[in-house]
């Protein structure tokens, strides 16, 4: 009887401290996991940063322009086509009633 | 063998440990009882770090989500200047990460001081550099910088932050107690190599970011309204330019470009001047363009119809010891004409048709003289006068247009009331607050400031300003396929020097709506002190067309120019 106390107090000294030893294990593992995520989260504010410079409206007109030799539309090259109320394919195709911009461009060119 | 232990010895033994548990006793009762509180302090002192946390400040993005101000982590450097061996080696050594001179840096390490900073809120690149580079008596910590990662665009509606974080102006400023995120000091425990254990309560959570705003403005009409008006101001040789652009169903606006732009990632070395917010902030006189809004009020109090006659004096009116020119001499014109060709005579009288009182009574109504109560800061209420300080001319040269101050936004504001049926909205820009996890908090509807006119008026008005645009002098402003409604304005400026007018100083103005029949854009262009033409149908109203006509396309408002598929297809 004697020996089992022994034992059973021994036990829980051990779990005393294997606990605290425990937790200072994982108070250095969260520590860590929250510099990880600082890390992570920095990067990803960078990237976000850069993503919004390089998607500046100025900017890509400006990679349109000059790279790609696009320009804006004359006037009459856009044409606004209503799309079908019953939300089918294709537009609502009926020459009378669909209201599209002129596609005559200045100086009688098409 | 050696025998039992004489008394006498026993004794002897038993006295040492005496003494060495008395000592160890005296110890711990000098380092727990007598000593514990110095020691507890110091003790606190090395295993504690006090640390000031605060939340990232809120986001700033357009009505579709599109970023326009951010904050981000960056490293700032400081030293220790009682630290350091040689200032001078440390400052050549450092110079070329952190981008500062040599001597500037010795100057700085060379003071009698425990802490001074080096560099703050430098580039992200530039702290992992100095990473690669530890030395004694130079740290580095991260702080929150504010970033604008587009540039100049919409910069005087954002404003920016300030070193600490704080908002100095436009919208950073009028949403400071919304943006910032919370701030809080916490300790936490180290250990021997400083690293942080046990943080106090691992449930804590980390300090609450700031609240979102999301805007009203367009980030692409945006960039049309600033590229179109920087344009005009650099054709025109002006000083300046303004433009608006707003929904005026609801008074959300769409756009605020002022020329020249300034990047609100590198404001230290601007001045006020340049990151002002006119288009709020400054009163001009607005001449012409203010006849609209007195045709307004005379055909509601039935003074004028459209096709009323006046007589335009050719050109030439004498009032009140002064004499009145039109720039264009007129016989009998129809009061749609009047506005048409911009008659000063024929504003004047139809201004002394309504009187001071109603004319007063319509330019409050319409909102001038007072703060349309917009959500940026630094708005001014313009100048208009009650009508017992006018003197005898003042009836006619309110209705063209002088003796009176408005700001950009309150024109653009009252145009947006004809385009409405008469109903005058106030302006915002921003229309949600989020909190961190995207709900929202705070949403602004549009909101009814009064009725100004009936809708039969602003419907009548509108087809006289139409005119402007077909047959009068606002020709520049016809978007093809659309109708437009608006009014010229050329304005001349009162020289500081002489307080007079000026001849050779003017602010060149269109302000109108399009499309006429459903309008969706009201718009004013303002360029100030444009060098030779300065008329504003000549300097504003082409503006006014290549913006409403990127944005109408833009926006997918159709043409009302009908013509058959089959047409389209054969210009393929």
């Amino acid at each position: 009887m004697r020996i089992l106390a022994v034992f059973v107090g021994l036990c829980l000294v051990f779990m005393f401290v294997w606990e605290r030893v425990d937790m200072v294990r994982v108070g250095y593992q969260i520590e860590r996991l929250k510099h990880d995520r600082v890390m992570l989260q920095r990067e990803r504010d960078e990237l976000q940063v850069k993503f919004s410079a390089l998607s500046a409206p100025d900017r890509i007109a400006k990679v349109a322009s000059e790279k790609l030799g696009m320009g804006l539309p004359q006037q009459g090259q856009v044409i606004m086509v209503q799309s079908r109320p019953d939300g089918g394919p294709g537009p609502q195709v009926a020459p009378g009633e669909v209201r599209v911009a002129k596609n005559d461009l200045p100086g009688g060119r098409r | 063998m050696a025998g039992p232990l004489s008394r006498g010895r026993r004794y002897v033994v038993l006295l040492l440990l005496l003494c060495g548990f008395g000592v160890v006793l005296f110890r711990l009762v000098t380092l727990q009882v007598l000593q514990a509180a110095e020691l507890t302090v110091k003790a606190d002192r090395q295993h504690q770090k006090t640390v000031s946390l605060e939340g990232a400040r809120g986001t700033i993005i357009d009505r579709h989500g599109k970023m326009l101000a951010m904050n981000m982590e960056v490293p700032s450097v400081f030293g220790v200047p009682t630290a350091l061996d040689s200032p001078a080696k440390t400052a050549r050594y450092l110079s070329p990460v952190l981008h500062v001179s040599t001597g500037e840096l010795e100057r700085k390490l060379r003071q009698d001081r425990g802490f001074v900073w080096l560099a703050r809120k430098m580039d992200p690149e530039q702290g992992r550099r100095l990473e690669r580079m530890p030395m004694d008596g130079i740290g580095v910590v991260m702080e929150g910088r504010r970033f604008y990662p587009k540039g100049p665009l919409l910069s005087h509606v954002l404003g920016f932050a300030g070193m600490d974080g704080e908002g100095l102006e436009g919208v950073e400023r009028r949403y400071e107690s919304h943006l910032h995120g919370e701030k809080r000091v916490t300790v936490l425990q180290r250990d021997a190599l400083g690293r942080t254990v046990f943080p106090k309560g691992l449930a804590e959570q980390n300090p609450a970011p700031g609240h979102s705003l999301v805007l009203t403005i367009d980030e692409v009409i945006q960039y049309i309204t600033e590229k179109e008006l920087e344009e005009a101001v650099t054709r025109a040789h002006a000083k300046s330019g303004t433009m608006i652009v707003l929904d005026p169903q609801t008074g959300a606006l769409l756009a605020l470009a002022i020329s020249p732009r300034f990047d609100p990632n590198a404001v230290a070395a601007l001045g006020p001047d340049r990151w002002r917010n006119r288009a709020l902030t400054d009163a001009y006189e607005p001449g012409s363009t203010m006849k609209a809004f007195v045709a307004a009020a005379a055909i509601e109090e039935r003074v004028m119809t459209p096709t009323t006659m006046v007589f335009g004096e050719n050109g030439r009116m004498a009032i009140a010891n002064t004499v009145i020119h039109d720039h264009e001499k007129l016989g009998w014109v129809t009061f749609a004409q009047v506005i048409q060709k911009s008659s000063n005579i024929g504003a004047a009288k139809t201004g002394m048709a309504l009187g001071d009182q109603r004319l007063y009574r319509y330019l409050q109504g319409f909102g001038f003289g007072q703060r349309t109560e917009i959500d940026l800061p630094g708005e001014a209420g313009g100048l208009v006068k009650n009508p017992r300080d006018w003197g005898r001319r003042s009836v006619a040269s309110i209705s063209m247009g002088q003796e009176i101050g408005v700001t950009p936004i309150q024109m653009v504001s009252a145009i947006g009331a004809i385009a409405n049926g008469g109903v005058l909205m106030k302006p915002y820009v921003v229309s949600e607050i989020r909190d961190a996890q995207g709900r929202v908090l705070k949403q602004t509807f549009p909101q009814v400031k009064r009725r100004v006119v009936s809708p039969e008026t602003a419907r009548t008005v509108t087809t006289i300003l139409e005119g402007v645009v077909t047959d009068g002098t606002g020709g520049k402003a016809a978007i093809p396929g659309f109708r437009v409604a608006g009014k010229t304005g050329t304005a001349q400026k009162i020289d500081a020097r002489t307080g007079a007018y000026s001849a050779t100083q003017f602010v060149g103005s269109f302000v109108g709506f399009a499309p006429a029949d459903n309008p969706r854009l009201a718009m004013i262009v303002v360029i100030d002190e444009p060098q030779g033409e300065a008329w504003g149908g000549t300097v504003a109203a082409p503006v006014f067309r290549r913006v409403g006509e990127q944005v109408l396309n833009y926006l997918g408002v159709s043409s009302n120019e009908p013509v058959k598929l089959a047409m389209a297809s054969e210009g393929r």
